[in-house]
């Protein structure tokens, strides 16, 4: 291992803990958490998927924020490797997604013509529960070596407990109505990022830029903020206009 | 009183599994050519399946009529219409935390938090009350609330139809908001759960944020729009997401003053 890989690693396990001790806005560390992940592992892209109390997965966070992209992990509502492994709990790889349009009819040609060629997935699990799935995309077909896939598992552990802790919510909460909650502000986020969107002439990848922004630049939640432009209690001109500002600076 | 005093025809016996309960439920509004039909027929489902003796569904959103809408009988219709009389009762709690409600029993004289309302239901003779919120897009509109004659928890595995038949009952209730669908057209678009499943896509939430900012509305109206252009033009709520999304759809408030949006196709 590289000295500055390794420095990044420890870097985003730092920044994660911090996070969590601090009181975290869950959707923003697990937004960033996968962004650390594709960054760390050298892959295209990363995605976050939480099961429902009915067992549907739902896109909890990602490396990308463009929703052609997303629209791949959410297609494995249906089926796909993060789907498998979230009803297995293992790990499921597959290193050539050209081979795979039997096992995955669904999912196989949908992320090949996103242009992804390898996915593996991990589980991310709590004691006895699975939450969900970490996806990792390549767009090289090809297996991660060994040590990828532990660091990308101790990434999925951190989120894990970043979901179940979540502090600001409230202490009395079961796992359950925990994940429900990080679901809900996940839908919140996507509203914000359509209203921005539209107000701004932005694409989505920008709108959550700009939502992120101003929520770190005024020190709020990042599911506040959003909450608070999908309620139009805070004018979506007025975070455009500081998020334009800031670019510039 | 009927509906209660003769009504136990629980016609399937045992509860069964999630997956039965599921598909049992998902067939109960067929038939149905009215949104109101339609959460009657739901309700109906309910006492048939989750052993209990009265369901009835509510709206409680903002903006719109407030009241008991479904029924499986006049007797829970009128018991339901009194949480709005007297302002008070578990259904109107669990919408306004976003959680079940679970009454046991509501002559335990524990049991203070609904006064009124409370000691309506157990002169009526029904002994515990299981309130579920109805929600749309995580936003509680109303709630499912199943009436019982003898106290004592709701089991698993009629809870877990309970929260089915909720899920459900965000159909019937969204077509009651918005006056201008037609649940004659809207039955058509796929079985319940094919249609709550297209609701709740990523490109549907963000195209909701689109109409939230373009016509100045708020998350539930935006929703309802996005669902009677979807209606209008024969396509599913995410095929209308991808087209506002993309820019084939003129996102212009004079273009959204008609119910179903533009008139013009999609290009």
């Amino acid at each position: 291992m590289s000295d500055s890989r390794e420095r990044d690693i420890t870097g985003s396990f730092v920044r994660l803990a911090s996070s969590l001790a601090k009181g975290h806005d869950v959707v923003d560390l697990l937004s960033e958490l996968t962004e650390d992940c594709a960054h760390l592992l050298g892959i295209a892209s990363a995605g976050l998927l939480l099961a429902d109390d009915r067992g549907v997965l739902h896109v909890m966070a990602a490396s990308t924020e463009r929703t052609r992209q997303l629209e791949v992990f959410q297609v494995q509502r249906a089926d796909g490797p993060c789907r498998d492994c979230y009803l297995d709990g293992a790990p499921v790889s597959a290193p050539d997604l050209r081979t795979e349009a039997e096992r995955w009819p669904q999912f196989a040609p949908a992320a090949l013509g996103a242009g992804f060629a390898s996915v593996h997935a991990l589980p991310m699990r709590l004691r006895d529960q699975v939450l969900g799935a970490l996806g990792l995309f390549g767009t090289s077909p090809g297996a991660l070596d060994p040590d990828d896939l532990s660091l990308g598992q101790a990434l999925a552990d951190v989120a894990s407990v970043a979901i179940v802790q979540d502090k600001v919510k409230s202490d009395q909460r079961t796992v359950n109505e925990q994940l429900q909650a990080a679901l809900q502000s996940r839908i919140v986020l996507e509203q914000a990022k359509g209203v921005l969107a539209q107000k701004g002439s932005l694409q989505m990848d920008e709108a959550f830029a700009a939502l992120r922004r101003y929520a770190r630049d005024h020190n709020l939640r990042l599911t506040a903020v959003a909450e608070a432009v999908v309620t139009r209690a805070l004018p979506a001109q007025q975070l455009l206009a500081h998020a334009r500002g800031a670019g510039r600076s | 009183m009927g509906e209660f005093r003769h009504g136990v025809t629980r016609g399937g016996g045992d509860i069964s599994d999630g997956e039965e309960l599921r598909a049992a439920l998902a067939t109960a509004m067929a038939g149905a050519d009215t949104a109101l039909a339609a959460a009657d027929l739901l309700c109906r489902a309910c006492v048939r399946l989750l052993e209990v003796d009265g369901a009835s569904v509510s709206l409680t959103h903002e903006g719109s009529t407030q009241g008991t809408f479904g029924s499986s009988g006049e007797t829970s219709r009128q018991l339901d219409e009194l949480q709005f009389t007297f302002g008070e009762g578990p259904c109107l709690d669990a919408v306004r935390q976003g959680a079940p409600v679970l009454v046991a029993d509501l002559g335990d004289p524990a049991e203070t938090r609904w006064p009124a309302f409370a000691g309506a239901l157990v002169r009526s003779g029904i002994n515990a009350v299981f309130a579920l919120p109805v929600t749309i897009a995580s936003k509680p509109i109303g709630a499912l609330d199943l009436f019982r004659r003898s106290a004592g928890t709701l089991g698993a595995a009629a809870l877990t139809g309970g929260l089915l038949a909720a899920e459900l009952a965000a159909l019937p209730l969204m077509d009651l908001m918005g006056s201008d669908l037609d649940w004659d057209v809207a039955a058509q678009g796929g079985d319940g759960w094919e249609q709550l499943a297209s609701l709740s896509r990523i490109e549907v939430y963000q195209a909701t944020g689109m109409l939230i900012g373009a016509l100045d509305v708020g998350q539930t109206e935006a929703l309802l729009r996005l669902r009677a252009y979807a209606f209008a033009h024969d396509m599913t709520a995410a095929d209308t997401a991808w087209a506002i999304l993309e820019g084939r759809v003129s996102l212009d408030p004079d273009d959204w003053l008609e119910p179903g949006g533009p008139r013009r196709e999609p290009g």
